[in-house]
């Protein structure tokens, strides 16, 4: 029985390598290397939709227009589980059997540095939307990213704070051991302590915690602010567990997560007044040419599409779509896409310098932010009545920024 | 020794699979499809040293990814801190592995059965969670080698290694009477005292036996992904997957591990090549098989197949009257 | 030194929620000798029940525990047979194959929740989570959150109502003479079988009344049910399997190390901690602190 199997398998193996030749055809075909199940399935499904919307709007518009011809796109999904090993794999099959013409990546930062040389031994350029900084450390040649890590952005969500009146003195600073939350909570110690406030605390705790223990220990401390970098359940628990205690600090600021529905939905009324950061919102001052004339027209199409509200990290992997739209065009290559032809996309996409809904896309080429989007603008989001408003920097403000938070029990 | 004739010539039929499955990159020649191969012999192997310890001895290792998780570390950092290559660091993951599984085996396999699995469980999340809190190891961040993207490279390494243990472990435990003392402590321990077997020794030994394998594919699993992290390597994924494959393939034997994994691998990558919408399914699916394979196939795919046991079914029901978490004297 | 009753009084609000996990938990090992991988996962599907029922009835979720009781008391009973079926099988050890059916049914439930409830994470709203009391003597304070101290209450009441079930009461004498000698026990006239439905039951019902309350203290997600295992797994093995009055102190030594850890040590230490103890427990006294675990 196990020899039969494996002559089986052997035949059925042989077969599949003559079906490998390079077709002709006359749409791009993207690769979509994505978390779709395991631990990161939420974020990964979000991302999924930047993506959809993007294909959709392209094609709806008839196609990428590249010299006197549009060509349309078609997306091909492969879930890499939230897996580094599987990411790998996965867009080993998205280029070798679906020969795919460039790469939509992966969320997770771990899963993207396991990608990353696969999809340079291929030469096949991606764009993804990690968020921790070790992706870049690397200089990965043909991965780029459309969202700043968090140690660009933590630090100007910090200069924000300092212009509230009274100025803070003291913060405690909490993360989760993960690459993300832990570099949010670096990036936001560093940034305190550069402007001078007391950092009073700053520990890093498993996830799957209850953190009250702690967060009793800072409430004796009476900081003027609370860092916390963590996911979307973390945040909601650590709002919670401050509420049960009664911790109300003078400000609460956590980072990117702020803005998911599921935020507003548990905590309601707790959720006002927290910090957060963003690089883009639905209210964000932006204007484009391509697609999307502002931020404003994502984000009805985005609700429109799935009912609910749009996020940043949607937007950021639509606007990933505009950036291969622009460079396809710079290069004037039609599908399919052969190695050369993709060594010069990598290339275009160097130098990308557009503007489009989602802000200023140009990846840096050089320095600890290689090929990420370093031209996007820092934004301190607050959430007021259910809602969040831009409170910095003050050329971008909405609202004025509510400070000190009214304790938990007032509300 | 007491070797019938039939299974001298199973071996050479093993030898001939081998052989054909080594020659296979020159049908092949897809980076992909190695890719798969390559994977499918990981998983072969990871079931191969987990039924050592399982199968043959009773002792379901629910920590099994522990020892994977140590070679997978050890050759990753002595290359990319050390800068040792990769020929010189995988050996040393062996050395590890039989380290670690000595000082953990000497208190853990004192305990029997439930108690085991638990005490083995909570030990490799200690250490998963200790990694985390290690800079040196990266933490959570893990840590990201040196790209060397060669498929056929990692085809024959874990090919080679994976092959050559089926070997040693046919050898072992089908042909040499150390398979059947490992048997005998698995139905009665204290018996099996009685008729002179040293089954502290003989645990401890099975224990090495499955450790060594485990972390040798772990090293090279860490070169071939270039990336490592404390939740892929020393995570459940590991021990999990394998557990399953072998107690779906059958326990107590080497066919039926091989053929768990090949199975139960083959159906993932189907399902997720091409069912991918539904990833989510395979969890439920993966967790029915377990259920369904303890309650209707006691003897795995294998022994439903050639309705050959382990003896197990033979030994009627009342075999537990009061299991003692522990038993040395 | 300040800290210190904040970090005593939180250790013990912990522990209260995970006493209720484990209690029930212990009483199915002592009886069945069934260590159930899913015991996370019941509790996951308790919280959700209560997070939608909460959502339909509008009803404060702390009223609607006696339901979701019904509910998966019901589902217990009739799932009960299964498990026997695998404990009574022909092969080696059964009671590791439980473990190993136990632990794919853990999956299944995991995967189908992801399935139906998605991948977002909630929060059960309740009147409760929202008061505390707050208590200051010099330089000593304590903050006191309601829902916990609901929590603590909850885990008195029903380590009392169980504790009257299993002395007091007929059915309550069948199980312990079942946990001491099952044979004896079926001589005497005890059902078996029956006794074994409704304990099971029993078991699930209170599994998921606990993650209706931890919805309310914490949050709920599909994956959740992984670290509440660890946590029940941790308590049974340090009070030792099946003796239920070593519970409440294991429970207490849980939270109290948690706590310790995230207020005077490296919070980052605390499940190295946590497993490492365990794993200690296991090696040095199987049988749990007191010896008197079933072995």
């Amino acid at each position: 029985m196990n020899r039969t199997l494996r002559i089986a398998a052997l035949a059925a193996l042989a077969s599949s390598f003559f079906a490998g030749a390079q077709e002709s055809r006359d749409y791009f075909k993207v690769g979509v290397d994505l978390e779709l199940s395991g631990d990161l399935g939420t974020d990964g499904n979000f991302a999924k939709r930047g993506y959809e919307m993007w294909a959709n709007a392209v094609n709806e518009a008839g196609g990428i227009l590249i010299g006197k011809k549009k060509y349309k796109v078609q997306l091909a999904y492969a879930d890499n589980q939230s897996v580094p090993a599987q990411g790998a794999s996965a867009a080993e099959r998205l280029i070798t059997q679906e020969h795919v013409d460039f790469m939509f990546g992966p969320y997770s930062s771990g899963v993207t540095i396991a990608t990353s040389p696969v999809v340079e031994k291929y030469k096949v350029p991606m764009i993804g939307g990690p968020e921790s900084p070790n992706v870049w450390l690397r200089k990965p040649q043909y991965t780029f990213g459309t969202i700043p890590p968090v140690n660009f952005t933590g630090a100007g969500t910090v200069d924000t704070l300092m212009a509230l009146s009274p100025k803070p003195q003291s913060a405690v600073v909490v993360g989760l051991n993960d690459p993300f939350s832990k570099s949010v909570a670096t990036s936001f110690k560093d940034a305190f302590e550069k402007r001078g406030v007391k950092v009073l605390k700053f520990d890093i705790v498993p996830p799957g915690q209850d953190l009250t223990p702690l967060l009793s220990v800072m409430k004796g401390m009476e900081p003027d602010i609370v860092a916390y970098g963590g996911h979307d359940e973390d945040l909601i628990k650590f709002v919670k567990s401050m509420h049960q205690i009664n911790f109300s600090p003078k400000g609460l600021i956590m980072h990117y997560g702020i803005t998911g529905p599921a935020f507003f939905e548990a905590l309601k009324a707790d959720a006002n007044q927290i910090f957060g950061a963003a690089v883009w919102t639905e209210t964000t001052k932006t204007s484009s040419k391509i697609l999307w004339p502002n931020s404003e027209a994502f984000a009805k199409a985005g609700m429109k599409a799935y009912g609910v509200p749009v996020d940043y990290d949607i937007a950021g992997c639509a606007a990933g779509g505009i950036a291969f739209q622009v460079a396809l065009q710079r290069i004037n290559a039609a599908p399919p896409l052969d190695e050369a032809k993709r060594e010069q996309l990598m290339k275009a996409l160097e130098a990308v310098d557009v503007d489009t809904f989602y802000g200023h896309i140009k990846f840096a080429t050089e320095g600890e932010f290689f090929h990420s989007n370093t031209a996007m603008k820092i934004l301190t989001l607050q959430i007021q009545n259910g809602q969040a408003k831009v409170v910095g920097p003050p050329s971008d403000m909405e609202a004025k920024p509510q400070y000190p938070m009214v304790p938990w029990d007032k509300r | 020794m007491l070797i019938p004739l039939t299974k001298d010539r199973r071996l050479l039929v093993f030898l001939g699979i081998f052989l054909a499955v080594l020659l296979l990159p020159f049908v092949v020649h897809d980076a992909f499809f190695i890719r798969l191969f390559t994977e499918a012999a990981m998983w072969i192997g990871l079931s191969l040293a987990f039924d050592v310890l399982a199968g043959y001895t009773g002792y379901l290792n629910f920590g099994h990814s522990a020892f994977f998780g140590i070679g997978a570390y050890t050759t990753g950092l002595l290359m990319m801190k050390s800068n040792w290559p990769f020929y010189l660091a995988l050996p040393v993951s062996a050395l590890t592995a039989t380290l670690a599984a000595l000082i953990i085996g000497f208190p853990t396999l004192r305990l029997r059965g439930a108690y085991f699995s638990i005490a083995t469980w909570a030990l490799a999340r200690a250490i998963l969670q200790g990694i985390m809190m290690i800079p040196y190891a990266g933490g959570n961040e893990g840590i990201q080698l040196k790209a060397y993207l060669n498929p056929l490279f990692f085809f024959y390494v874990m090919s080679g290694l994976v092959g050559v243990t089926f070997f040693v472990l046919w050898f072992l435990l089908e042909r040499a009477p150390f398979g059947l003392k490992l048997k005998a402590i698995r139905e009665d321990q204290e018996s099996a005292k009685a008729l002179g077997l040293n089954p502290t020794k003989l645990k401890m030994q099975a224990f090495i036996m499955s450790a060594i394998p485990t972390a040798l594919i772990g090293g090279i699993f860490a070169y071939w992904v270039t990336f490592i992290d404390p939740a892929s390597t020393v995570g459940d994924l590991i021990s999990d997957q394998a557990l399953v494959m072998v107690v779906f393939g059958g326990m107590g034997t080497l066919i039926g591990p091989v053929i768990g994994a090949i199975i139960i691998f083959a159906f993932k990558t189907l399902f997720w090549a091409y069912l991918s919408a539904y990833e989510v399914l395979y969890l439920i699916i993966l967790g029915a098989v377990i259920a369904i394979s303890v309650v209707f196939l006691p003897d795995g795919v294998l022994g439903a197949a050639f309705r050959k046991g382990t003896g197990r079914h033979a030994k009627g029901s009342i075999h537990v009257t009061t299991p003692s978490p522990e038993k040395e004297a | 030194m300040v800290l210190l009753p904040q970090a005593l009084v939180d250790g013990i609000m912990l522990g209260a929620t995970y006493i209720i996990i484990a209690i029930a938990f212990s009483m199915v090992y002592g009886v069945m000798h069934v260590i159930d991988f899913a015991v996370g996962e019941w509790i996951m599907l308790g919280s959700f029940t209560g997070f939608y029922l909460t959502l339909w009835i509008k009803i404060d979720p702390l009223y609607l525990l006696p339901l979701v009781f019904i509910i998966f008391s019901t589902l217990g009973y009739f799932l009960q047979p299964v498990v026997q079926r695998v404990l009574s099988g022909h092969r080696g050890n059964p009671l590791l194959m439980a473990l190993v059916f136990t632990f794919g049914l853990s999956m299944m439930i995991r995967g189908l929740a992801q399935t139906i409830f998605g991948f977002y994470s909630h929060s059960i709203p309740s009147y409760f989570s929202t008061r505390s009391f707050f208590i200051k003597e010099g330089s000593f304070f304590i903050t006191i959150s309601a829902v916990r101290l609901t929590g603590l209450i909850y885990a008195v009441v029903i380590t009392g109502a169980l504790n009257y079930l299993l002395k007091f009461t007929d059915f309550g004498l069948g199980v312990r003479a079942l946990a001491m000698n099952k044979d004896a026990a079926a001589l005497m006239g005890v059902n078996n079988r029956s006794t074994n439905k409704f304990l099971f039951g029993i078991y699930t019902g209170i599994s998921a009344m606990t993650g209706v309350l931890i919805g309310t203290i914490l949050s709920i997600s599909a994956n959740m049910g992984g670290d509440y295992t660890i946590f029940a797994f941790f308590v049974v093995v340090l009070a030792g399997m099946g003796y239920l009055a070593g519970v409440p102190a294991a429970a207490f030594v849980l939270g109290l190390i948690q706590s310790m850890f995230l207020v005077y040590l490296d919070p980052g230490f605390t499940l190295v901690a946590v497993f490492g103890l365990l794993y200690l427990i296991l090696v040095i006294s199987p049988t749990g602190l007191f010896r008197k675990g079933w072995g």
